[in-house]
């Protein structure tokens, strides 16, 4: 047996993996071979101080989760379940009940005078301008939305950003403001997880003004394989063929991660067929 | 309930089942961290962060793939992007990885009393610390969490043959350094 590939089953020998027919050719070839016989005896005493470094770890580890991990974990679950209960659209009542509270009751009760103003001007006898009205009422409503979209993008917590994140993708047409603030995230934010956020929220503005462009070019600086490969997917779903010289780029990058460079020559393929 | 089954029930939206997972998989996957990391605080950090991004992309686990190598891939992610974050910190200084040995040499001498392993523990994980992040990580995985080859390729995404000829030069590479400081000690 060749030296190299008799060495390559070491580990396995050690480990006891090794089938028997394997481990006889094995021990034929240590018969005769000085140099493997050394390499053994090295990676042997090299494998057993493992066994001492692992034993040494166990006294400091548990077979279960600790229970700060354990409170952390839990934690953690309840505010996402808050998050996914939170953006859950509410359904609408099939009967329009009262509300038992105060606060509601003049809530409503403020609502139905306001409506009943509106009403009066808009269907009364000078009601041509209701349509404009009506169009900048609902476009000053939005505008509010993106303020505080912005407002929840630009704070320190990283988990705030997040917020800002799926709040904004809950605005129909986000302005120009709002989509640079998003594609900033994809780009800068020092949070991954906001990053990767921001590019699922970009799916849904994609064809906004030079979206994805953005997106190419936050492809090309983006250092966290995980965002690299939402990006390469989010393009791939987009079918943005102009992306393609940036992902070919990063599918021959030697510095990027192996699975980011099997993930962009699998996107160049897809995006191939769809011309 | 097989780990496979829980992940699909979570990817449809029963997220409380993550919890069995958690339980199930934590400890190995602080292990991991553990291993690359030599820093119990940052380990237990990189751990959550694992289950919440397990949470956060379940919809990208595939319902007919096994979970542990999946686990893992996100695992590996996040120690990457750790490592991307805190580049300029990332080699273990000698006073942090003296003051982890010493707390957890202290535990194997107060276990057994010998000091002599104490003091190769120490420099194995001096030796593993030194080695390029690659070998590291697949020795983890080979020699600590004992998995198999199959298992190892699944997570890395790459042939069984690769596996194994990266586990044989990782421990060639890591038994080098070791006897090396072994040397330096002696002398």
């Amino acid at each position: 047996m060749n030296c190299e590939r008799l060495q390559e089953q070491i580990p396995e020998a050690l480990s006891g993996r090794l089938d028997q027919a394997a481990r006889e050719a094995l021990v034929d070839h240590l018969e005769g071979c000085a140099a493997c016989r050394a390499q053994v005896a090295d990676l042997n005493a090299a494998w057993r101080v493992f066994d001492k470094l692992d034993a040494a770890l166990e006294g400091s580890l548990q077979p279960t989760p600790d229970a700060t991990a354990k409170a952390r974990f839990q934690e953690m679950l309840a505010a996402y379940q808050a998050g996914m209960a939170a953006a859950r659209p509410t359904p609408q009542p099939q009967v329009l009940a009262f509300p038992g509270r105060t606060a509601w009751r003049i809530a409503l009760a403020a609502g139905l005078l306001l409506g009943g103003i509106l009403c009066g001007r808009y269907l009364g006898p000078n009601s041509g301008a209701a349509p404009d009205e009506l169009a900048q009422l609902r476009t000053q409503v939005e505008g509010l939305r993106q303020t505080v979209a912005l407002s929840m993008l630009q704070q320190q917590s990283p988990l705030a950003r997040m917020r800002g994140v799926s709040y904004s993708e809950q605005i129909p047409q986000p302005d120009t403001q709002l989509l640079d603030a998003l594609l900033d995230a994809v780009q800068h934010d020092s949070n991954v997880n906001v990053r990767l956020s921001a590019v699922d929220a970009l799916q849904k503005f994609a064809a906004g003004p030079g979206v994805i462009r953005s997106l190419s070019d936050a492809l090309a600086a983006q250092d966290s394989p995980l965002v690299q490969i939402a990006l390469i997917d989010l393009l791939v779903q987009l079918e943005a063929r102009s992306a393609a010289p940036t992902i070919a780029r990063l599918s021959r990058d030697s510095a990027a991660d192996e699975m980011v460079r099997q993930r962009a020559a699998w996107a160049l393929h897809k995006l191939e067929g769809t011309k | 309930m097989q780990d496979e089954q829980l992940m699909r029930e979570v990817r449809e939206g029963a997220i409380e089942k993550l919890e069995i997972l958690f339980e199930r998989h934590q400890p190995a996957v602080l292990r991991y961290f553990l291993y690359l990391t030599s820093n119990r605080a940052l380990s237990d950090d990189l751990a959550q962060e694992v289950f919440f991004r397990v949470l956060k992309y379940r919809r990208s686990y595939q319902p007919a793939a096994a979970f542990r190598p999946w686990l893992f891939q996100i695992a590996r992610n996040v120690h990457v992007d750790d490592l991307n974050r805190r580049k300029p910190e990332v080699e273990l200084s000698e006073e942090a990885l003296s003051q982890e040995t010493t707390r957890i040499s202290s535990a194997a001498i107060a276990a057994d009393r010998a000091v002599q392993k104490a003091e190769e523990v120490q420099l194995l994980r001096r030796a593993l610390a030194a080695l390029p992040g690659d070998k590291r990580e697949v020795l983890v995985m080979s020699r600590l969490l004992e998995w198999k080859y199959e298992e190892i390729a699944s997570a890395l995404q790459c042939e069984v043959g690769t596996v194994k000829v990266r586990v044989y030069r990782a421990l060639r590479e890591l038994s080098e350094r070791f006897f090396s400081l072994s040397k330096e000690k002696a002398s």
